[in-house]
Formats: structure tokens, C-alpha cells, sequence
């Protein structure tokens, strides 16, 4: 039914003009006169109208020359035949008299205020006209104290104007209700929790509010809203896979501060204190700064790029001849572009002659991308996480969004809080639980046997969707038939979780409309970690939910390029594209693309790289921007590992735990210094742009690949973002259409087709693999508990927090350390009693691999019998405990389910 | 803070007059905690918002909003003196000076966030309340929750004795 245009047509000054359905009169007035026409105050574009301050007031009339009314224009709906009248005298008289009121109790110190320039009540003041201001001195809040408690974010209330922004920023932005108007009247004032410091309060430092504050009543240390930079860039995010598009300020060659684009499709003016505080470490001074070459006295010594290079090509060429391509390795970062992974696999496949390449993705979605590959067809989220807003219900399996992702977490918690019902399936009572309908807290390394369960109540209630299956799926009858032979009181025995509330929530999730599951690390990284993928993806087919807005399974990956890293080939058995490698056609098309052989031997995967190294098959590894020694489990495994290679280099920022043990060190830039492309989870491939130049001595590591291309003889043109990218369309077929230019500041969601036309949702008509696969698999304890379990009888399980990120030396080196400065060992209550343990004991956390120290906090957020703990902190090493256990399909390492034991070391 | 029996059903049963948003049901919640407790102390805060499933300070910004709701405990007897026009006019502000002579109150330190003021032995506390709904019998007060009406500095005395 086409729309009757009259009936959407206002008129703005007199002049017709058209409308949408559902805007307001400041919508339709700003587009006709643009933002800033009429001034406003308490309206930010990222907030709801809100109607407080009454600045942006407009005439408005229903004909013509009709009687004239004054509305506040930003919460007025617009509807047909209205005479809007923007700047009539009694509006201009209204507005100024409103600005001079709110300026009777606003300190007028512009000259020094550190957003002179930026600030909206000092432009809308000098946009009304005020020339001085005409009540007399009276009380005022003049004296209220600044508040610096904080590492990150500031604030001086006597600079507020009590417009809501920064509550509403709280409250619909971030979830996190800190701050509130106390009070009323001429006495109102904006408190932070229970009238405490942002230190003291419950703040996430998310910083919303402080961008959100039109003046500089709440701002940060970073005086992010001042007009001192010189040039802003855009770029993205270098911490997870939610790909938040950042707006950095320089001035020179110095990042001064970061905000988040209004209009950014991922985040919205959102980031977490990571992406818009945790910069400081880039130019940080224990930046390597010069490549280091190893001497025979055990030390390093400062070189040239040169002598570094030479080193490197003398030594592997070597090796080579020696051992064959075969003994050695690379295995790049999910911390650095799509570019950069693409050269090193290049690199590694094509000049070295090795599958031998793998990334950090092994050590978490693996089982993710490898799952859903036999699944569907394709290992990356099927929707999109705009597809939030339009989803009934949500699943979250296995992952803790509002720390590990915490803007799309904060996106849930919305979507949450406005109703959408939600299931948690986690053995921890995380954040999002206490908004939860469903909190499944199962016993760790009882995923499948939870999902059967879940399977099994979605059937026994007849809601599964038959004509899907029908249509587009294959090999129902065999998972159907396993649903059925299970016994539901054993399952819950094994889970924990009573069986009752899991055919609960399996009903919520079957029965809506539209639902959508989100999963993490806590579902990949287990023995059964590939086949509870394949579970969830079950799921949503049994379910009937693919294809279509607000469904499928979306995994929240961990690093901001770790989507990208795979879709470049970075792991052994698949190449650029995801090309299996051991397929002769495979093998040709690329030979042929490259002028080399290439190499047909099977890869090893990063764990075998490990035994092979022990085991002296592996002489040589290169690291790009991975720290293995602190961040893969078994420490003590990798050190071992590190110290049997005869030749180890290691590109990186700082001198990490693995760094300590290279031949050569690389010194290379971080995000903020180069251009390339991140991909982040929702497959949206997302510009990357230097924002200032390496810092001196350093290169961006795409550049070091081309160079070290070039010196084995390759001829590889020098680094460019755009050049390399072209070359990816050129192999990788779901990059097809993706240009530098066609991607835009938003970038493009793959599948990119020619033109550039992306892809929101897959799967839409049939699977990528043609018909989607169930599988069906039994519950199996997991390995570690079997072989340990009696001597240590706890169950470790870990993970991480909102503040730091991984092995942390990025965050460590950032205001952030001032806020969260160690890992802490949770334990519940009757446990900690049992021990003698109380919140802050030193504890000793042991399991078969080895020991480290803690200090305890005793919470009832784990069960009983469960232990669990983050791994940001190498003064803590809690990898030394992690054990060898490892999703049997892909090798991804078991950090969920250790079995360990503890003890108060003293009081 | 120990809620008795009887009060936590009234205030489970007030919540079930709440069904879409528990966030509503913040202001009976503080009527009745009020009422049993005589004021709303921080931890009176808490346990709403924990009650409620919300943030602390959704409840403290309720708190703060309506001059109804004490923050800090009253005297064991309770005076409310109406201010508002007609009482005002008909000498609230001379009943209130009396009212303070007569029950030894200092209420010099009063203000906004702390309008209460105590008798020395803590038997009285007086505070200035908006209309109590009785111009035609104005000026009028509450002690406790009774209503005293057409008051003048010479009655006052005969009134407080009551309590």
C-alpha cells in the first residue's frame, strides 16, 4: 500500500516538506535546516527525546494562519498539515530568556574551560543572542567541588545544567545506573551512585556520559571533548570482536584523545573504557623501539632493520636446507589486519614452503569456526548485531557480553531491559544474570550433555519446526534418534541444572517469534568444544531460526581481527578463502596465483607446534604479536616449547613473556600507527587508518612482511592497505567486491559481492553448504576431570574481565591498571569456609601442571566445588595451572574445566 | 533493618499491583517501609532496590525527589505544619515558631535536604509540609497522622499535651 504523500507533509516556514511516520518536529527540522537551526540542549542524536530544557521550543500550528502554540520541538511528533514556525520572535524571545536563566547559575569562565570551543550551551548561548545576562546574582551551585577521583573520567557539577544527558546516557547507553538526579527544584544535582566519587561508585568508565554532556560538567582525563587537536581520524578498535569505530584526535604526531562516531552502524557513540581510554600504552616507553638480536652471551643487542633482516633470512634459509621447510612455523595475530595476517600466511605457505601456520584463533573460536562450517557452511556469525533490536528472545551460551564485549553487551542488557526474555547458559552467575528470565548454571564441561537436554525438551514439547528441516536440513532422523534415548534425571544430574528450568527455557527459546543464541569461549574452549557448536546450531535449525532477522548463532569473538586471521588462511588445513588445503585443485589455484609451489604437506596446528618443537621436528617459529608463553595453557609446556626451538623471532610492541625467548625481535607499530583492515563478528570488514605515524624505530607489521617477502626474493610490491587488499579480492572469494574505497566508514559485511553489495544475514535462502548438518553426539566427561579429578577436586574455570585484555600488556600499561591491578580467585562461600579462605587471603591454586598464588574473593557467583579466575596478570601466570586438555576436533585448548585444589597460604 | 512478617506480605502484595514494570512499584514500597520504619534510611534504599531489582540509586533519586519521604529519623511524635497559601496566610509560620518555643526546637539548622528539626530530649520533631488538603480549617497540622485544625499560638500547648 503506497502512502498517500499528503497526508505526510508538514510545513517548515512555510515551505511543504515531507515526512516519515513516527519523527519528531526537531527530526524533520533538522533535516530541512540542518542540525544546529534550532538550538538544543537536553536532545543528543545518540539519546530518546527527552524535553527538559525547552531551548529547542518552535511555534507550531495546525493552519497557516491559525492560532500558534510553543512546543518543545524534540519530543513533539510531527504529523500532517502542521505550520511549524522555527524562529518567530516570541520562540527567539523564549529561547533567550531560557539560555539566560540557565547562565544565572553556570560559571562563566569559557576562556579556560577546557571545551571552550566545543561546548553546546556556550554555542546555543551565542546563537540565541545573549549579550549579558539580566537577573541579578543570586543563590548558586557555583561552589561545588571537582571531582578527580578517578583514572579516567572527571567531573565538575558546577558546570551542569541539569539536562539528564549523562543519566540517560547511563541508563539507555550502557545499563549501568550510575548516576541520577538527587534532589529537586533549584536543589536537584547530578549524583554518582549513592552521592559517592565516579572512584567509589559503580561506574564502568564507559565514558558515554562525559561525550553525552553538552558542557564539561562530566568529562575525562583525556579532555576529550576540547578542540586542541589539530586532525581526527577514524578507525577501529584494537581490543575485541565487537569492532567499535573510534574517532582518535592528534595533534602532531600525539593521540590526545578518543570518542565514538554518533553515527558508527556497530556502536553507536559507544565504547567501553578499553576502546576510549586504554590508549596509553602506544607510545608508552617500554615500547620496543629497535630490533634485538640475541647474542652468544644469552643477551640482546640493538640492531639495525637491516642486520636484523639478514639475521632472519640467513638462519631460516639454513634451516631450510637443513630440515626442510617443514621444521618451520608462523603463527600470526588476531590483533593485526586482515593485511598483515594475509602476507604472514603468504608468506609462510607460499615462500617457506609450510602449512605450518595457525593463529590465536585456535586457542578460541576454533571450534566455532570449524563447528559451523560442518554445520552450515561457514564458520562466522549468521546475523548481524543490529538484528538485537528485532530478535524475541536471546541465548547466551558460554559467554559474558558485558565484559568480554562489553558494547555489545551493554546491547543486550537493552534489548533485555525492554522485555526481549533472556537465557543464560553459564556456570557463573555473570553481570547479565540478575536480568535473565533463565540462568542455566551448569557444572563446567557439561555443555552437551545440557543442549541434549535443551534439544530433547524442544522436542518433547512438538515445537520443533518440521517444514524447515523438511526444506533445508539434512540428517535430522539421526539427531532426532539420539534426542530421544536420553535419560533427562541423568543429564541433570551431570549438569546441575534441573531439568524442569531447562524445558523452561528450551520452550522460551522455541516458541518466540524469532530467537537468537550468542555464544563464547565458554562453549569452544572444551574437549566437546567443536560439537557443542554444532549443538547450538542445532538449535537454531531444529528451531527454524536462520535466515531471517533477529535469530542464528552468533559467536562473540574475542579479538577485534580474529574473524579476519581464519578468513585469511591463518590455520593450517585451510588457506585464503578457507580453500581446504589438502584438495589438489586447491593446491593449483594457488601455485598458480603465486609463482610457487605450493606446499601439499598438512599443517601442524599451534599445540602441535609445541611438541614438535620439544620433540625437535620444529627448529624455527615466528610469532606475529602473540604472547604463547602467558596466554596458551600449560605454561611451563611452552616454555619448554620456546626453549627447544634453535630459532625463534617474535614481532611485537613490548617485551612479552614469549619475546623473552626470541633470537630476533621485531619491533613493530600498533593499530593506532597503520592502515589495513579489521574484521570484526558480525563479518563486517571495517577500515583501519593510521592515525598518527609509527613511532620512531618501529614498522607496521604488514610492512615487515612485505620487506622479509622481498628479502627470501619474492617480488612483493612494498605495503600498501589498499594494494593488499586488492590481491585478497582477487583470491578470497567472499572479498570479492571489497575495495578500500567501496568499503566506507562503515564498512561491509561479507559475502561482498562485485559493486560491493554485503551480505546482513546468511543462510538466507539455503545453507552455504547447501543443506544445513545435524549432528549428534553424546556427552562425555571431560578427560582432565577423569585423570585428576579425585587428587584435585575443584574445577577451575576461566576467563576474563571488563578492564584488561588478555596478556595484558596493552591494558596493564593504561590507566586501567589503576583501576583492576591483579587476578583474584573466586570461591564460594561453604568452600572458602571449609578452607579457612576469607576475601583477600593469599591462596595457592594447584593442579597436576603446577601452582600459583592469589588472593581470594569469596562470592556465591560460582557454585560450589567450582573455582574461577582471570589470566591478565603474568605476576599471577594462572596458565602454569591450565592443563593440556583440548577440543578434540581442533585442538582448541580446555581453559574451562581444570581440575585444581587451593589453600590459604596466610591470613 | 529486619522486615517483619506482616510488612513483607503488604509489600509483596503491593508489588502484584505492578505487573509491567517493578520500577513502579518503588513508591509504595518506601510508603510502607516509611510507615513501619519512620523514615527511609540507606539501607532501607538497598533493600528496596534489591527487592525491586534495581540499581540503589533509582530508588535514592525517588527518595530525594519527594520532600514526603525522610531521610533521617523524626522525634517520637511527629509535627507536620502546613505552609502552603492559605495556612501561611492564617499564621502557619507564628504556629510554627510556638510550636517550636513551646517543644524546645531549635530549627535554625535546617534546610532543604535536612528540614527536620528535633526537641532536645527527642520526644518532638517539626517540619513544614506543602498543603495537607484543609484551607477551609486552615492553619492546620499533622502530629503523627492526625489532623489539627484552626490553630493559634494559644491552642498549641493543649495539643501537644495530647501526645
Amino acid at each position: 500500500m503506497s502512502e498517500d504523500i499528503s497526508q505526510l507533509t508538514a510545513f517548515i516556514d512555510g515551505e511543504p516538506y515531507f515526512f516519515k511516520n513516527g519523527e519528531t518536529v526537531l527530526n524533520v527540522v533538522d533535516r530541512h535546516h540542518g542540525r544546529g537551526h534550532v538550538p538544543t540542549l537536553c536532545d543528543a542524536p545518540q539519546l530518546k527525546p527527552y524535553g527538559a530544557c525547552r531551548v529547542c521550543s518552535v511555534e507550531v500550528a495546525m493552519q497557516a494562519d491559525g492560532p500558534r502554540r510553543v512546543v518543545a520541538s524534540c519530543h513533539t511528533p510531527i504529523s500532517a498539515g502542521m505550520h511549524i514556525f522555527t524562529e518567530s520572535p516570541k520562540v527567539r524571545r523564549l529561547r533567550k530568556n531560557i539560555v539566560e536563566l540557565v547562565l544565572t547559575d553556570h560559571p562563566l569562565d569559557c576562556l579556560t574551560c577546557e571545551v571552550s570551543g566545543n561546548c553546546e550551551l556556550q554555542t546555543v548561548a551565542a546563537k540565541v543572542g545573549i549579550r549579558g545576562v539580566r537577573y541579578p546574582a543570586g543563590a548558586n551551585h557555583l561552589d561545588r567541588p571537582k571531582d578527580h577521583s578517578h583514572p579516567y573520567m572527571t567531573s565538575e557539577l558546577s558546570k551542569c545544567i541539569n539536562c539528564s544527558r549523562c543519566v540517560r546516557a547511563c541508563d539507555e547507553i550502557q545499563g549501568q545506573f550510575v548516576l541520577s538526579m538527587h534532589g529537586r527544584g533549584f536543589n536537584a544535582k547530578i549524583i554518582k551512585g549513592l552521592d559517592q566519587s565516579f572512584a567509589d561508585s559503580s561506574c564502568v568508565s564507559c565514558g558515554a556520559c562525559a561525550q553525552a554532556c553538552p558542557t564539561s560538567a562530566i568529562s575525562d582525563k583525556f579532555f576529550s571533548k576540547s578542540i586542541e587537536a589539530t586532525k581526527k581520524t577514524r578507525t577501529v578498535c584494537t581490543y575485541c570482536g565487537v569492532g567499535c569505530n573510534l574517532t582518535v584526535a592528534t595533534k602532531g604526531n600525539e593521540v590526545l584523545s578518543i570518542q565514538a562516531p554518533v553515527d558508527a552502524e556497530v556502536n553507536h557513540a559507544h565504547t567501553c573504557l578499553k576502546g576510549r581510554f586504554a590508549f596509553k600504552f602506544y607510545n608508552h616507553k617500554d615500547r620496543l623501539r629497535k630490533p634485538l638480536i640475541r647474542q652468544a652471551d644469552g643477551g640482546f643487542k640493538e640492531a639495525t632493520w637491516d642486520e636484523a633482516y639478514d639475521h632472519i633470512v640467513t638462519n631460516l634459509k639454513r634451516i631450510i636446507a637443513d630440515n626442510g621447510p617443514q621444521a618451520v612455523a608462523g603463527i600470526s595475530s588476531a590483533r593485526c589486519t586482515n593485511e598483515e595476517n594475509y602476507l604472514m600466511q603468504k608468506f609462510i605457505r607460499h615462500v617457506i614452503g609450510t602449512n605450518n601456520i595457525d593463529c590465536c584463533a585456535r586457542v578460541c573460536h576454533s571450534p566455532t569456526a570449524w563447528g559451523m562450517q560442518k554445520s552450515f557452511g561457514t564458520g562466522a556469525a549468521t546475523n548481524s548485531f543490529e538484528d538485537i533490536e528485532f530478535t524475541k528472545c536471546i541465548l547466551v551460551t558460554g559467554a559474558n557480553p558485558t565484559e568480554g564485549h562489553p558494547v555489545t553487551g551493554a546491547r543486550l542488557k537493552q534489548a533485555v531491559m525492554k522485555g526481549t526474555p533472556l537465557i543464560v547458559i553459564d556456570p557463573r552467575r555473570i553481570e547479565i544474570v540478575p536480568y535473565a528470565k533463565y540462568h542455566l548454571q551448569l557444572r563446567p564441561g557439561t555443555n552437551v550433555a545440557l543442549l541434549n537436554m535443551f534439544a530433547r525438551c524442544i522436542l518433547d514439547a512438538g515445537l520443533v519446526k518440521k517444514d524447515f528441516i523438511e526444506k533445508r536440513c539434512e540428517n535430522w532422523a539421526e539427531f532426532e534418534a539420539g534426542l530421544r534415548k536420553l535419560d533427562l534425571d541423568e543429564l541433570e544430574k551431570i549438569t546441575g541444572v534441573n531439568k524442569e528450568l531447562v524445558r523452561a527455557a528450551a520452550i522460551e527459546y522455541a516458541s518466540a517469534e524469532a530467537a537468537m543464541s550468542f555464544h563464547g569461549l565458554g562453549v569452544t574452549e572444551h574437549e566437546q568444544g567443536a560439537k557443542t557448536v554444532m549443538l547450538i546450531s542445532n538449535l537454531a535449525m531444529m528451531t527454524g531460526n536462520i535466515g531471517r532477522p533477529g535469530v542464528g548463532v552468533n559467536p562473540l569473538r574475542g579479538q577485534n581481527n580474529v574473524q579476519g586471521a581464519a578468513d585469511m588462511g591463518c590455520q593450517p588445513h585451510q588457506g585464503a578463502g578457507y580453500f581446504e588445503m589438502n584438495d589438489l585443485d586447491v593446491q593449483k589455484r594457488y601455485s598458480e596465483f603465486y609463482g610457487t609451489q605450493t606446499p601439499s604437506e598438512p599443517g601442524w596446528k599451534i599445540p602441535q607446534m609445541f611438541d614438535n618443537a620439544i620433540a625437535g621436528k620444529l627448529k624455527a617459529l615466528w610469532l606475529m604479536g602473540e604472547d604463547v608463553v602467558q596466554t596458551d595453557p600449560d605454561a611451563h609446556h611452552v616454555r619448554h616449547a620456546m626453549d627447544s626451538l634453535e630459532f625463534l623471532v617474535v614481532q611485537e610492541i613490548f617485551m612479552t613473556e614469549t619475546a623473552k625467548y626470541a633470537d630476533v625481535i621485531l619491533p613493530a607499530s600498533s593499530f593506532l600507527e597503520k592502515s589495513g583492515t579489521f574484521t570484526n563478528a558480525e563479518r563486517r570488514v571495517q577500515r583501519v587508518n593510521a592515525t598518527v605515524k609509527p613511532l620512531e624505530g618501529t614498522k607496521p607489521d604488514g610492512q615487515i612482511m612485505c620487506e622479509i617477502l622481498q628479502r627470501f626474493g619474492f617480488p612483493q610490491p612494498d605495503y600498501t592497505p589498499d594494494g593488499v587488499l586488492a590481491e585478497i579480492a582477487q583470491i578470497v572469494p567472499f572479498f570479492k567486491g571489497a575495495t578500500w574505497e567501496n568499503l566506507g566508514e562503515q564498512g561491509l559485511q561479507w559475502p561482498i559481492k562485485e559493486g560491493g553489495v554485503d551480505t546482513q544475514i546468511m543462510h538466507l535462502e539455503q545453507f552455504s553448504r547447501g543443506k544445513g548438518h545435524f549432528h549428534y553426539f553424546d556427552w562425555k566427561e571431560s578427560n582432565e576431570l577423569v585423570t585428576n579429578g579425585k587428587e584435585f577436586p575443584f574445577i577451575l574455570t576461566t576467563g576474563r574481565i571488563l578492564e584488561h585484555y588478555n596478556c595484558g600488556t596493552m591494558t596493564r600499561r593504561t590507566g586501567n591498571e589503576q583501576i583492576v591491578s591483579k587476578d583474584l580467585l573466586a570461591i564460594n562461600p561453604v568452600d572458602a569456609k571449609a578452607k579457612s579462605i576469607n576475601t583477600g587471603d593469599t591462596v595457592k591454586l594447584f593442579s597436576a601442571r603446577g601452582e600459583v598464588e592469589l588472593e581470594a574473593n569469596v562470592t556465591d557467583e560460582v557454585k560450589p566445588g567450582i573455582l574461577y579466575t582471570t589470566f591478565h596478570f603474568p605476576e599471577a601466570m594462572v596458565n602454569n595451572v591450565t592443563g593440556q586438555g583440548c577440543d578434540a576436533d581442533t585442538l582448541c585448548p580446555e581453559y574451562k574445566v581444570v581440575a585444581a585444589d587451593v589453600v590459604r597460604v596466610n591470613a | 533493618m529486619e522486615i517483619p512478617a506482616e510488612l513483607a506480605a503488604r509489600i509483596d502484595e503491593a508489588i502484584t499491583h505492578y505487573p509491567v514494570s517493578k520500577r513502579s512499584a518503588v513508591l509504595p514500597v518506601l510508603h510502607l517501609l516509611q510507615e513501619h520504619f519512620r523514615f527511609i534510611s540507606e539501607e532501607a534504599v538497598a533493600w528496596t532496590a534489591a527487592k525491586l531489582g534495581l540499581e540503589p540509586i533509582k530508588v535514592l533519586e525517588v527518595v530525594t525527589f519527594y520532600p514526603g519521604f525522610r531521610q533521617e529519623a523524626p522525634g517520637k511524635v511527629h509535627i507536620r505544619v502546613c505552609r502552603t497559601l492559605a495556612c501561611a496566610m492564617a499564621g502557619s509560620y507564628e504556629v510554627m515558631n510556638k510550636f517550636c518555643e513551646v517543644a524546645n526546637i531549635d530549627r535554625s539548622h535546617t534546610s532543604h535536604h535536612h528540614p527536620i528539626a528535633k526537641s532536645d530530649d527527642g520526644k518532638f520533631s517539626i517540619e513544614f509540609v506543602e498543603c495537607l488538603a484543609s484551607c477551609g480549617s486552615a492553619p492546620v497540622c499533622l502530629v503523627e497522622d492526625d489532623l489539627h485544625e484552626r490553630l493559634t499560638t494559644e491552642n498549641l500547648g493543649d495539643v501537644l499535651a495530647k501526645y
